[in-house]
């Protein structure tokens, strides 16, 4: 697995995404730590969802078999490589980005589809950030995933901080307000 | 020390206006004064009018305190500016030259020396307007990124540091995907099927260099 930043919460909370798995053992008692199961048994050969972090793991160890996730399954990443500005990726996974770059080493299309994705996409972010406020552009923002949506903050921020300079906003040195006359 | 988010990402504007008062300007003094021996250098004996060279703050300093005049320097003019301009919106052209700081000093000698300069309307127009272009140049420039090395000669340091939270992280991005591409072409190698779609990029080395000598 790609050893990015431990400490990066968005990198925990993508490898929080949920992929399917193939059981090869028997589990007791942990019935309800999958999705919808009512007993505590959960029998060999049934398939569950588990989070990625927790099925990479377990994958090496042979408890089961990973399989790719419906995200990155070879259907969706066609229809990415088709039209990757009108994908509604906060809707797909808010962690797309970093969570296709853990799933990376499984499935080896991901690089070429994420950098499709990637450039097309932060194009437009750029654009965006530069022409100010902009209506139509509305429903590609409400689309973009958490580390696209942090890229347009910065960028307008980074925007609006060279104009505010020049109109000499950047700062004021004020008398503060403890001081009493 | 607390650094905030904004800080994280590069320079504030205060803080390259600081930095670019280090950059001298050429000034006429209108008092006598003797030699100043600052930390930087020795700032010469003040003899009006002859002409001195002094630190941009010095310079900044003196004129609030109607000390002295200060020359424009030579691309602070609307016919330089305007042909810079012109040299700019030509299709496929390069970034032309300008100082690194030019920005940030024509600022400080806008708002504080608005006197010493001849049509300082047209002036901020020909800014604002290579400002522009210059952004949409940037712009193509992403275009052109690619995980190993992107040059833009001739930015200012101003226009670096908008330019550095995007840039910075789609480098990252880019060559994460890389090495990710090189991992997954190694191992099919080894399976020996068909090379994948991304052999030319999976070079080892890796050097991104935006190509101005800023100390990044």
């Amino acid at each position: 697995m790609a050893k990015r930043s431990y400490y990066d919460i968005d990198d925990i909370l993508a490898g929080q995404e949920r992929v399917p798995c193939f059981l090869r053992t028997d589990l007791d008692g942990l019935g309800s730590a999958g999705s919808g199961g009512g007993s505590s048994k959960v029998h060999r050969n049934t398939r569950w969802t588990l989070p990625y972090w927790m099925a990479d793991r377990l994958n090496e160890e042979d408890y089961l078999d990973m399989e790719v996730s419906p995200i990155f399954a070879k259907r969706a990443n066609r229809m990415y490589a088709a039209s990757p500005e009108s994908m509604q990726l906060r809707a797909i996974c808010q962690h797309y980005y970093q969570f296709g770059l853990q799933l990376g080493e499984m499935v080896p299309e991901i690089p070429h589809v994420l950098y499709n994705m990637y450039m097309t996409r932060i194009r437009k972010v750029a654009r965006i950030a530069q022409q100010g406020h902009n209506v139509e552009a509305l429903d590609f923002v409400q689309s973009l995933d958490k580390m696209e949506a942090r890229m347009l903050r910065l960028c307008q921020q980074a925007q609006g901080a060279i104009i505010a300079w020049q109109q000499n906003r950047a700062y004021a040195l004020k008398r503060a307000a403890v001081i009493h006359d | 020390m607390a650094v905030t988010s904004r800080q994280r990402e590069g320079f504030t504007m205060p803080e390259l206006e600081y930095v670019a008062q280090c950059e001298s300007v050429t000034i006429v003094p209108l008092h006598r004064m003797d030699r100043l021996e600052l930390v930087r250098g020795t700032v010469g004996p003040f003899r009006p009018p002859q002409k001195t060279k002094v630190p941009l703050w010095l310079a900044v300093m003196l004129k609030r305190t109607n000390r002295c005049r200060i020359v424009a320097p030579t691309w602070l003019s609307f016919e330089h500016l305007r042909d810079l301009c012109k040299r700019e919106e030509q299709p496929d052209s390069l970034f032309t030259r300008l100082p690194f700081h030019y920005l940030e000093i024509a600022h400080i000698i806008l708002t504080h020396a608005e006197d010493d300069l001849v049509d300082s309307q047209g002036i901020r127009r020909l800014l604002q307007d290579l400002r522009e272009v210059r952004q949409s140049k940037t712009r193509g420039g992403m275009e052109m990124l690619n995980p190993l090395q992107l040059q833009m000669d001739n930015l200012s340091a101003a226009e670096i540091n908008e330019i550095r939270p995007l840039f910075r992280h789609s480098f990252d991005m880019l060559r994460q995907l890389d090495v990710l591409a090189s991992a997954t072409e190694d191992s099919r190698q080894q399976q020996q099927q068909q090379q994948s779609q991304f052999g030319e990029l999976s070079y080892s080395e890796m050097d991104d260099v935006i190509g101005s000598s800023y100390p990044l």
